[in-house]
């Protein structure tokens, strides 16, 4: 069965106004989660077992364990058993937690959907048994925790993730190289921003993760405010990270900044198609499950393209 | 309604002002915080449409107090009926006060000053009161409010002016100041009748410095009195004039010289002057004139030698447009004569004795020709002694004679020098004996309880110059004078002892000093005492006065003494009558009086006031200063139609004062404003936060 056509009605949908007010953020992905399990007939996700790669020859200062005894039974030769890979998925969500995410004149904040966003896919992914790390920045790399398994792991996450905003800017690119740095086993990266940024160092960051052999796929939180410029009166603006004010009439500014804006996250969509990741633009008024959907629907893809 | 200044009502342009601002978008100081400014373009601000202006409300509280501001400051009035024709219930008082002084003169004043009073008259309404007084040292009706009321009002314009006619300025000085006091009670006095109409007195002046509008000081004036000044300007611009040095102790030694101080007013354009002698007929300079240079506003003494020439008793200055005060008339100073006959026995030279230090103590100055005449015992007598100084013991023939010219009125000091001469003081005395022996003081006496009333001592009243004890006696007589009953007792010794005694003998006096001034019996002749002792006693004993000081015209004069008759006449030939009886006369113009009386012919020189020579014109608030109100508007009164309107107006304008209201009401609206603009910026920042919450 398509997943496509299972897609969860709309009104069975959580508004996400309704669920930043669970306080947990634990509770708030599993609420997500398990909504959206109870949507599926079919669950397309078995867990992948341990993948059987190579032999290669006993060198002494080898493991034991993985000595292969039933060859040596057989053949009298010392091999050594290598594996795919102990777990089935090591997924990094590297999370932006600069200042200009705590913007939400609408009541949910994009650092809080963010949040809850990657709080949904952890736990999601945790519930299938993967690893799951976490990267926070603002214009610096935060916390990091290395993808790990264990239950409590997914509790420090949370707890990592439910830390303010702060930072007094955005710097996209270097988050993206520690990534690319600290995580040498092939995985999925998660990126989730408002991209307010400049866009220079993006695609060299997102290029340099692809050539590691990560997979990636990025999510771009934006307020509906931002995508209209729906405020009315003239007033000083006051940019929540730099502090700078500018004097603005919506009126006349709107035309302009939409155009801009627009540019802006076609050219994110952009650097995003070229490289073949998977781009999600998310207003923190749409729910979580069409999220959580999207980017299972595009590892479907991704999976079957792969296997074919 | 109308406006006394209209070109402030230009500044209702201003209320374009507000109605711009609410057109304009108002630059918040809201602030929204936004995610990030990188797509943001800072906007103008810009007007929004008319048909979206907002705050309807403040707008027209903000052009209200605007516009009230403009019409409070363009003085709004409403206009009256003309106050100048309003007739009060009894009309104006008006007290007209013509300068009639010296100063006035100079040329064109006069007539200037009758055509303003005229002016004056010729303003007056039917039912006014209207007196008018001429003053210049003294005030004089010329015409009395009673006889302006019983005159035709078609007729009182040339009653004043004839009795002006026959007005002519004098020689006296001003008292402004005294002119002044007596117009304003002049005023006052409602003649029986309450006036409740405006009180004003008109000054027809020509306003000069030496005006002595000082008196003022202290003087409370009148409520509802107020002043209108007529200042006369003087066509010409110079005036200098001519006061006399009075002639000083200092100046004594150089008598050959008269000095007069020349002094040129402030406003003056003239600088060079000659000074020199002229006859008291006038006509050019005898002898040589000094040329003198003066600069305006300052004064130079000049010295002058004294006439030769006869008939020169003036000094007269040329070179001035106004000639009214430009001669000062110089009598040279007669000295006076004053005998001392000296009875005494010793050699004028003989240190030690009386007399020799009696002829050093009166050696005569250019004042007074004093001569000390000692006659041998043969030759008789003189005549006229002014004071007869007794040391000699007296024979009784010699006693007696000189008792007959005590009884006369003269005066005789004795300074017995023993015991027997004072003794035979007794006949000169009427006494029969005169109880006396010598006095011996263990050490050394002194004068004490000294009577500083009597004429002989009074000079020494002051504190500082009543000291005596420096003045040791040796020796004195010890007198007895408890048998002559008159005798005044002036200063006893420090014993108890009479030292000065007066005897009044008949008309005259007997002076007794207990002790002489020979520097046997004491250090009277080498004090500083000596001197003035002996003039005072020279004076005592009808030695002539001196002379009071210079007189001015208006100044009393004493012609005769009592009983006396006195004839006066001016040099030129003109007598003065003097009203029978009188002893006194008071000169009505400058000049030179020869006074003649019974006894003696004196001449004295009357000059002009000095400070008339003053004629710059006082400072303008000089009155204002001294209390009085002036009433500035109407002294500016404009000839035009137009302009008294204008004047109209102001004065309606002041008495309304409207623009007081005008900002009162621009001030309430201004806290309406401040109130409503604060609730509508916390209404609007209420609701801003409501929507970022």
């Amino acid at each position: 069965m398509n997943p496509e056509t299972s897609r969860p009605a709309a009104t069975a949908l959580i508004d996400p106004k309704a669920l930043m007010e669970i306080r947990s953020l634990e509770l708030r992905a599993r609420a997500v989660v398990e909504g959206f399990l109870h949507g599926l007939h079919r669950s397309p996700f078995h867990g992948f077992s341990v993948e059987f790669t190579e032999y290669r020859g006993y060198t002494p200062g080898d493991d034991l364990r993985y000595l292969d005894w039933r060859v040596l039974a057989r053949s009298d030769r010392h091999v050594i058993k290598k594996f795919e890979d102990e777990t089935n998925l090591r997924c990094h969500l590297v999370v932006d937690q600069s200042l200009s995410m705590a913007f939400g004149p609408g009541g949910v904040t994009k650092a809080a959907y963010a949040a809850t966003l990657a709080a949904t896919l952890a736990y999601f992914l945790h519930l299938q048994g993967d690893a799951i790390g976490l990267l926070t920045f603002d214009e610096a790399v935060r916390d990091f925790l290395p993808a790990r398994q264990r239950s409590d792991h997914l509790r420090r996450l949370m707890l990592a993730l439910e830390k303010p905003a702060g930072g007094r800017a955005t710097d996209l690119a270097a988050p993206l190289e520690r990534v690319a740095q600290l995580v040498r086993r092939r995985g999925l990266v998660v990126l989730i921003s408002d991209f307010l940024a400049p866009l220079a160092e993006l695609e060299r960051s997102l290029l340099l993760l692809a050539a590691g052999g990560q997979e990636t796929a990025v999510f771009q939180v934006l307020d509906p405010t931002e995508l209209t410029l729906g405020f009315e009166r003239p007033t000083l603006f006051q940019d929540v990270e730099s502090g700078r004010e500018l004097y603005i009439d919506p009126a006349t500014a709107r035309g302009g900044y939409l155009e801009k804006i627009t540019a802006h996250g076609a050219a994110v969509a952009g650097i995003c198609e070229r490289l073949g990741v998977g781009f999600t633009r998310l207003a923190t008024d749409q729910p979580l499950e069409l999220a959580l959907l999207e980017f299972l629907q595009r590892r479907m893809r991704r999976k079957t393209r792969g296997r074919r | 309604m109308s406006f006394l200044t209209p070109l402030f009502l230009l500044g209702g342009i201003a209320l374009a002002l507000p109605i711009l601002f609410h057109l304009i978008r108002r630059t918040t100081r809201e602030r929204t915080a936004f995610s990030s400014l990188m797509f943001l373009e800072p906007s103008p601000p810009r007007l929004t449409q008319r048909s979206r202006l907002e705050h309807w409300l403040l707008l027209l509280l903000r052009c209200l107090a605007l516009a009230l501001l403009a019409l409070g400051f363009a003085r709004p009035f409403f206009k009256e009926a003309s106050t100048e024709a309003k007739p009060a219930d009894g009309g104006r008082r008006v007290v007209v006060l013509v300068d009639t002084s010296a100063s006035m003169r100079r040329a064109g004043l006069w007539d200037e000053a009758r055509a303003r009073v005229a002016a004056v008259v010729r303003t007056m309404q039917p039912g006014d009161e209207v007196a008018v007084y001429a003053f210049a040292r003294e005030v004089r009706p010329l015409l009395s409010f009673g006889e302006w009321t019983t005159t035709l009002a078609a007729d009182r314009a040339a009653l004043v002016a004839a009795r002006l006619a026959a007005e002519s300025p004098g020689w006296t000085g001003t008292e402004l100041g005294r002119a002044l006091m007596v117009a304003a009670e002049a005023l006052g006095e409602g003649e029986g009748r309450p006036t409740s109409g405006p009180r004003e007195i008109v000054l027809v002046s020509d306003l000069q410095a030496g005006g002595r509008a000082e008196s003022l000081q202290g003087y409370e004036w009148p409520k509802g009195v107020t002043v209108r000044v007529e200042t006369l300007a003087a066509k010409t611009g110079t005036n200098a004039g001519l006061q006399l040095i009075a002639e000083s102790a200092e100046t004594e030694g150089q008598a050959a010289a008269v000095r007069v101080r020349l002094i040129n007013a402030p406003d003056a354009k003239r600088e060079a002057f000659r000074v020199g002698w002229v006859r008291t007929t006038g006509g050019d300079f005898v002898g040589e004139p000094v040329a003198t240079y003066v600069p305006p506003g300052q004064s130079r003494v000049v010295a002058l030698p004294v006439a030769t020439a006869d008939g020169a008793q003036a000094i007269g200055l040329r070179g001035d447009d106004d000639d009214f005060d430009n001669t000062v008339y110089v009598v040279p100073p007669v000295p006076l004569r004053a005998s001392v006959v000296y009875l005494g026995t010793e050699r004028a030279e003989d240190a030690t004795q009386p007399l020799f230090f009696l002829r050093r103590a009166l050696p005569g100055t250019a004042r007074m020709a004093l001569t000390v005449t000692v006659p041998s015992a043969a030759a008789p007598w003189p005549a006229e002694a002014t004071l007869w100084v007794v040391t000699e013991t007296l024979t009784a023939a010699r006693a007696g004679a000189l008792r007959e010219r005590v009884l006369a009125g003269q005066t005789v000091l004795a300074t017995p020098p023993n015991v027997a001469a004072a003794a035979a003081l007794a006949p000169l005395l009427g006494q029969p004996a005169l109880p006396v022996e010598e006095g011996r003081p263990g050490n050394y006496a002194m004068w004490a309880e000294i009577d500083f009333k009597h004429p002989l001592f009074s000079a020494f009243a002051d504190p500082r110059y009543g000291d005596f004890t420096k003045i040791h006696f040796w020796n004195y007589r010890k007198l007895d004078i408890g048998g002559v009953s008159d005798a005044r007792v002036l200063a006893r010794f420090d014993r108890g002892d009479p030292a000065v005694v007066e005897f009044p003998v008949g008309k005259g006096r007997v002076v007794l000093f207990a002790a002489g001034w020979n520097p046997a019996d004491s250090q009277l002749a080498v004090s500083s005492k000596f001197v003035p002792l002996l003039l005072a006693l020279l004076e005592l004993s009808g030695s002539p006065a001196n002379p009071t000081g210079p007189l001015a015209v208006g100044d009393t004069v004493a012609a005769a003494a009592a009983g006396e008759t006195a004839t006066v006449t001016l040099a030129g030939g003109a007598a003065v009558s003097l009203a029978a009886g009188a002893r006194e006369f008071v000169p009505s113009a400058p000049g030179i009086y020869a006074i003649a009386n019974g006894v003696r012919r004196e001449t004295r020189a009357v000059n002009l006031d000095p400070s008339e020579s003053r004629t710059a014109p006082m400072a303008a608030d000089e009155l204002e200063r001294l209390g009085v109100p002036l009433a500035r508007a109407a002294a500016a009164r404009p000839a035009t139609p137009a302009g008294a309107a204008v004047l109209q107006g102001a004065e309606a304008e002041s008495r309304q004062k409207l623009w007081r209201w005008f900002i009162v009401a621009t001030l309430i609206l201004l806290v309406g404003e401040t109130l409503l603009a604060g609730r509508t910026a916390r209404r609007r920042t209420a609701g801003a936060g409501a929507l970022n919450s």
